[in-house]
C-alpha cells in the first residue's frame, strides 16, 4: 500500500494548497456537530433539539437510526452473496460493502449517545432483560451484529500489523470462523432490519394509515436489502471514480438486475398491505401525508423500476449511480415518514427539527465518510489500478 | 390477574376544583403552580371542556404498551395494579411514550439526566393501605377508589341506573382495559378522549417476538443449508477438474 502514501508525499506543497473545497466542508460540518454536541451534552435535549412528548422520536431515530441500519444492509447481503452462495464475482466489492456496514453500524451506536436521554446507561440491556420488549431485541442485535461486522472487518486492519506470526494466526484463525460469521451476521440483520418496523407495532392508532400494518417488519425487511444494495453500488461507484478501484463495471449491472425484482416485490407486498388494511383509501385524499407518500412511492418504487429497466442506464455505472441515490433518498424518505410524518396527524404536533439535530446527524455522517476514504486508501479494501503514467512522472519529478 | 386496585373517575360530579392536582403535586414536592397539560410536574391535571372537568392522568393499563416497551424492564406492572417506573434502570430511550396509546408519560426534556414522568396511583401509598393522594383529596368524591371488581362494577351500576350517563365505562375495553375508568354524561370524544385500539397493545408486538425462533431456526438451517450446497459444488469442480487434468496428462504420456 506504498502508492497513496507516496502519492501524498508528492503533492506535499505549501499548506494553503491542502485546503481544498471538499475539507473546507469537512471541517465546516464537523465544527457544527462540535456545536451541537456541545449543545446536547451541555445544555440539554431541550436545548438540542424540537422533540416533544407528542414527537419523542425525530431526527436523530429517523436518520440516524432507522436509516443508518437500513443503508447498512448490503454488508449481510453481499457477504452471503459470496461466501455462502457461491458468487465469487461478487468478491471484489465484499469488503468494500462490509466497510459501509460496518461504519453505518459505528454511526448508528454514536447516534444512541446522544439519542438516548442516559447515554451512559447504554449497557443497561445486557444485564437488565425485558424479552417482551422489541426495542430489547434490536438492542441485542445491534449490540451482537456490530461485534459481528468487525469482526468480518478485522482482516483489513490485521493485515497491515508488521507482526508477521500474530498475522498468519490471526488469518487462519479467521478463516475458519468467517463462514460461521457470515451466517450468524445474514440471521441478525434480517431479524433486526424488521424489528426495526415492528418498534412501530405498538403506536397502532398513532401512526398514520399509510404506514402503520401489522407487516411494517416485512416491509422494512423488503425495503433494506435494495436500498442497502443500491448504498453498496453508490461506495463502489465513487471508489471506481476517485479511488483508483479496479471493479468490473459489470458486477455493478448485475447487481442492480437484483435491485430492480426486490423493488417490485416490495412495490408488490406494499400495493397489496395498503388495499387489504384500507390504508390505500386515504392515498387519494389530498392531505399533506399523501403528498409525502408519492415522494417515497416515486422515488424508491417508480422511478428506480423504470429507470432500471433501461439498458444504457444499467450499463452506465454513472447513471447507476444517480439512480441508486435515488432509491436511497426513497427509502430514507420512507423511514422519515414512518418515523415523523405518521405521527404528526395524531399527535397535533408539526416536527421540525433544529439545526443542531442536523448538524449532529451531519458530522456523524461526515465523521464515517472520512474515515471511509482514509480506510480505502490505505487498507486493502477494493483491487485497485496500478499507478498511472502520470503520477510516476509527476512523483519522479518532486522525487 | 388476582385482586388490582383501580380508580373511578365520574365527569359528572367534578366541580373543577383542582384538589386532586395541588395533591398530587403536593406529594412529589412539585411546584405548586396550575399546569394546563400534563407536564413531568403535573402527572394529573383537569382539563377544561366547556362545561365539562376531565381529569387526565395516568391509566395504569392492566397490560401496559409502555411496560412491553421498555427494553431494561423500568416499566412494570404490579400485583397491587399501579404501573411503576424504576428510574435507576431508564436509559432514556423514550419509546414508553412512543408507545402508549393514551400518549400519558412526559418527557423532562429541560434536564441534563431526564426522566419519565408519569402517576403510579400512588403506590407507594397504596402498598400501605393508603388511598391515592388525588382520590383522598377530592371533596365530592367524583373520583373514588378501591379493587378493581368493585369499582367496575359500580360504574357499572351508575351507568345502568341513571339515563343521563353515556353507557360506555371509558377504560373498561380500550388498550384490553385499563385501572382507571372514566363515566361520562357526555360523549366521551367530545371531551378530548382519544380513540384507542381495544386489544392489550403488548399483543401487537408479541406475535413479531413468537417469529424469532422461528426465523433463526429456518433462516439458519437455510443458509447452513445453500453453503454446503456451494461448498460440494466447488468439491466436485476441483475434483472433475483433477481428474481431466490427470486424464489428459495420461493421454499425452500415451500419445507418446
Amino acid at each position: 500500500m506504498s502508492t497513496p502514501l507516496l502519492s501524498e508525499s508528492s503533492n506535499q506543497g505549501s499548506l494553503l494548497s491542502k485546503i481544498t473545497l471538499w475539507r473546507t466542508i469537512v471541517v465546516l460540518i464537523l465544527g457544527a456537530g462540535c456545536y451541537g454536541a456541545y449543545a446536547r451534552f451541555a445544555l440539554g435535549l431541550h436545548a438540542s433539539t424540537h422533540l416533544t412528548d407528542g414527537q419523542p422520536w425525530g431526527l436523530w431515530v429517523g436518520l440516524g437510526t432507522l436509516c443508518g441500519v437500513g443503508i447498512s444492509a448490503g454488508g449481510f447481503a453481499i457477504a452471503a452473496a459470496v461466501y455462502l452462495l457461491g458468487f465469487e464475482r461478487y468478491r471484489p466489492i465484499v469488503r468494500v460493502s462490509v466497510l459501509l456496514s460496518f461504519l453505518g453500524y459505528l454511526t448508528v451506536v454514536i447516534g444512541m449517545m446522544y439519542e438516548l436521554g442516559l447515554p451512559w446507561r447504554i449497557w443497561h440491556p445486557i444485564v437488565m432483560w425485558n424479552r417482551h420488549s422489541i426495542l430489547f431485541e434490536v438492542s441485542w442485535c445491534v449490540m451482537l451484529y456490530t461485534t459481528v461486522l468487525s469482526l468480518e472487518f478485522s482482516p483489513a486492519l490485521v493485515e497491515v500489523i508488521p507482526w508477521k506470526a500474530f498475522r498468519d494466526f490471526y488469518l487462519k484463525w479467521h478463516h475458519e470462523i468467517l463462514v460461521g460469521l457470515v451466517m450468524v451476521g445474514a440471521v441478525l440483520s434480517s431479524l433486526h432490519q424488521s424489528f426495526l418496523g415492528g418498534l412501530y407495532l405498538l403506536a397502532k392508532g398513532k401512526l398514520d394509515p399509510l404506514w402503520y400494518s401489522q407487516y411494517l417488519p416485512t416491509l422494512f425487511y423488503l425495503s433494506a436489502v435494495p436500498a442497502g444494495l443500491a448504498a453498496s453500488i453508490m461506495v463502489a461507484y465513487l471508489c471506481m471514480r476517485s479511488m483508483n478501484a479496479r471493479i468490473d463495471p459489470i458486477i455493478l449491472t448485475e447487481m442492480s438486475q437484483v435491485i430492480a425484482p426486490l423493488l417490485y416485490v416490495y412495490a408488490l407486498f406494499r400495493g397489496i398491505d395498503l388495499c387489504t388494511h384500507g390504508g390505500a383509501a386515504y392515498i387519494f385524499q389530498w392531505r399533506e401525508e399523501s403528498l409525502l407518500f408519492f415522494l417515497e412511492i416515486g422515488l424508491f418504487v417508480v422511478a428506480p423500476i423504470i429507470l432500471l429497466s433501461q439498458e444504457k442506464i444499467r450499463t452506465n455505472p454513472q447513471r447507476l449511480y444517480l439512480t441508486c441515490a435515488l432509491i436511497v433518498m426513497g427509502f430514507m424518505t420512507n423511514r422519515l415518514n414512518v418515523s415523523v410524518t405518521a405521527f404528526e396527524r395524531t399527535s397535533g404536533f408539526h416536527y421540525v427539527p433544529m439545526w443542531t439535530e442536523f448538524a449532529l446527524s451531519m458530522a456523524t455522517v461526515t465523521a464515517a465518510a472520512v474515515a471511509f476514504h482514509y480506510a480505502v486508501r490505505y487498507l486493502d479494501i477494493v483491487p485497485k489500478n496500478p499507478p498511472t503514467k502520470k503520477w510516476i512522472v509527476e512523483g519522479a519529478a518532486t522525487a | 390477574m388476582a385482586k388490582t386496585k383501580a380508580i373511578l373517575i365520574d365527569i359528572t360530579k367534578c366541580i373543577g376544583c383542582r384538589s386532586c392536582e395541588q395533591a398530587c403535586k403536593q406529594i412529589h414536592g412539585f411546584p405548586m403552580a396550575t399546569e394546563a397539560k400534563l407536564s413531568p410536574t403535573a402527572l394529573t391535571v383537569v382539563e377544561d371542556h366547556g362545561d365539562r372537568f376531565v381529569r387526565k392522568m395516568c391509566m395504569n393499563c392492566q397490560d401496559p404498551a409502555c411496560a412491553s416497551a421498555c427494553l431494561v424492564g423500568a416499566l412494570k406492572k404490579t400485583e397491587l395494579g399501579p404501573v411503576t417506573y424504576e428510574a435507576s434502570k431508564c436509559i432514556g430511550c423514550r419509546y414508553c411514550i412512543v408507545a402508549c396509546p393514551f400518549n400519558v408519560p412526559r418527557y423532562e426534556w429541560t434536564k441534563l439526566v431526564p426522566f419519565v414522568k408519569k402517576c403510579d396511583m400512588c403506590f407507594a401509598r397504596q402498598s400501605k393501605g393508603e388511598l391515592p393522594a388525588c382520590v383522598e383529596a377530592c371533596p365530592v368524591q367524583a373520583s373514588i377508589a378501591g379493587w378493581r371488581d368493585d369499582i367496575l362494577e359500580e360504574a357499572q351500576k351508575r351507568i345502568l341506573l341513571d339515563p343521563k350517563y353515556v353507557k360506555h365505562i371509558y377504560g373498561s375495553e380500550e388498550a384490553g382495559g385499563t385501572s382507571v375508568f372514566f363515566i361520562s354524561d357526555v360523549p366521551f370524544e367530545k371531551l378530548g378522549f382519544g380513540e384507542v385500539p381495544t386489544q392489550p397493545m403488548p399483543v401487537l408486538t408479541a406475535n413479531a417476538l413468537g417469529d424469532v425462533p422461528t426465523v433463526v431456526l429456518v433462516g439458519g438451517s437455510l443458509l447452513a443449508g445453500l453453503y454446503w450446497i456451494t461448498n460440494r459444488r466447488k468439491q466436485v469442480a476441483w475434483s472433475e477438474m483433477r481428474e481431466t487434468a490427470a486424464n489428459n496428462a495420461s493421454g499425452k504420456t500415451e500419445r507418446n
